[in-house]
């Protein structure tokens, strides 16, 4: 049997035309109130066929709503996002990853905490699809970065059910969780690509998903030294640390081209960077005081006690990103420190 | 000319539990309430003890926390829990 002559079980509607289509998607509150894309069944099995996937293949299992996320509904969802069949592989892989019980799927995106899941992807895949890695890297232009990142987040909405106000009970959330996916610029950096940092294996794509808060922007354009540039990021770091919170967890630091190649040209490797930004990101609970948390300085192990951004060095995922001209990069802090670990998986397929 | 599209949600086809029947009275049933780390919780659920046991006719109270509010509960709580006959999970705050 061929995967085409596998039925589709989803209920059909039959409507006029493709504008009539989003309007009954955005009536329902089916989208992120975006238009959507037309779940036609033609474009739906093209998604599954290039993922060669059967529609009830089991992506994962969400385990404290008890939801199967089934490939069919994935399809559908990445068909209304804008998906070509050819991003569906990377759809699925991050959603595999996300259904890993460190990433704490359920808690990660119903909390108040407003988090996005920042999507990193490594390997042949990103030139194949066209996923960004340079100019406007978080922002607007490509189809992939695009997509993909919106196609997790109906899914989200759609399957798991985390409509805003319902089990989606973010505060605030942010841009993100429209979409987040970005490519590391591996054909414009010497390091090891985050993936293979991370055991995918060299030649194969991977993806890697963090449960994460909106992005910090920093800039230092005022010097060659990798540890002045370096105490710029932890600066960040241990800012967020006391206004936003202060666990320990993954955080993810995005360094564009200016500011890697002066610390290329130094001699610094991911592992460097990660070693100085271990040993710099700290606070003490008395800093608290310093921005308005003077109340909660005695708790737990009082004014004295020391705080890292991170476990252990290997805590910061570095990703080579951004533009070729500025000395701008981010800081993307976790969610909620240990509660949510970035998983990494690799892309079948591709 | 028309188009055929398909539902994107979680739907009663591919539905992987069963709902169990709700209940028609509290009288003589054991109910669990799960404590789940956030601030204020116990004072609530104290509350919330004393409405069941005092006005609704519950024959025993099961009270268990777990570690931390953003986690599922421990295998071990959930396990527990399975003796009851309702649970009630707080504080969604």
């Amino acid at each position: 049997m061929t995967l085409a002559q596998h039925a589709l079980r989803s209920a059909v509607y039959e409507l006029a035309d493709a504008l009539d289509a989003n309007e009954l998607y955005q009536q329902k509150g089916w989208t992120d109130g975006l238009p959507i894309v037309p779940p036609t069944e033609e474009r739906v099995r093209d998604c599954l066929d290039a993922a060669g996937l059967t529609p009830a293949d089991v992506i994962g299992v969400e385990t404290v709503r008890q939801r199967s996320i089934t490939a069919e509904k994935v399809a559908i969802n990445a068909v209304m996002a804008g998906c070509l069949p050819t991003y569906m592989p990377v759809v699925v892989a991050t959603l595999r990853a996300m259904c890993d019980e460190d990433f704490n799927f359920h808690g990660s995106t119903a909390s108040t905490g407003g988090s996005a899941q920042f999507i990193v992807v490594n390997g042949p895949v990103r030139t194949a699809i066209d996923l960004n890695a340079t100019h406007g890297v978080f922002g607007p232009g490509h189809r992939a970065n695009a997509t993909i990142g919106r196609a997790v987040r109906l899914v989200l909405i759609n399957i798991l059910g985390c409509v805003p106000g319902q089990l989606d009970r973010s505060t605030l959330g942010h841009g993100g969780k429209f979409t987040f996916c970005i490519a590391e610029d591996e054909e414009d950096s010497p390091w090891t690509p985050l993936a293979q940092e991370r055991s995918v294996s060299p030649g194969a794509s991977g993806v890697t998903v963090m449960a994460c808060e909106a992005p910090r922007q920093v800039m230092n354009e005022w010097t060659h030294d990798p540890e002045e540039i370096c105490e710029t990021f932890a600066a960040e770091i241990r800012h967020n640390m006391l206004t936003y919170s202060i666990w320990p967890g993954n955080y993810a630091l995005v360094i564009p081209k200016q500011l890697r190649e002066l610390l290329v040209a130094a001699g610094w490797q991911k592992k460097d960077i990660r070693e100085y930004i271990y040993r710099s990101a700290r606070v003490f609970r008395r800093e608290w005081a310093t921005v308005g948390k003077k109340n909660v300085v005695a708790r737990s192990g009082g004014p004295d006690q020391e705080f890292t951004a991170l476990r252990s060095p290997e805590d910061l995922l570095v990703v080579a990103a951004g533009g070729p001209a500025g000395g701008f990069a981010a800081i993307i802090p976790p969610w909620l420190g240990p509660r949510s670990h970035a998983v990494t998986r690799t892309i079948a397929g591709s | 000319m028309t188009i055929r599209v398909l539902d994107p949600t979680f739907g009663e086809e591919i539905a992987t539990t069963d709902r169990v029947a709700g209940l028609t009275s509290l009288a003589g049933r054991t109910v669990g309430l799960l404590d789940n780390s956030k601030i204020n919780v116990q004072q609530l659920l104290d509350h919330v003890e004393e409405i069941l046991r005092g006005q609704h006719g519950v024959k025993a109270v099961v009270r268990l926390k777990k570690p931390d509010a953003s986690r599922p509960a421990p295998a071990a709580v959930v396990a527990e829990m399975k003796g009851c006959d309702a649970v009630i999970s707080a504080v969604g705050d």
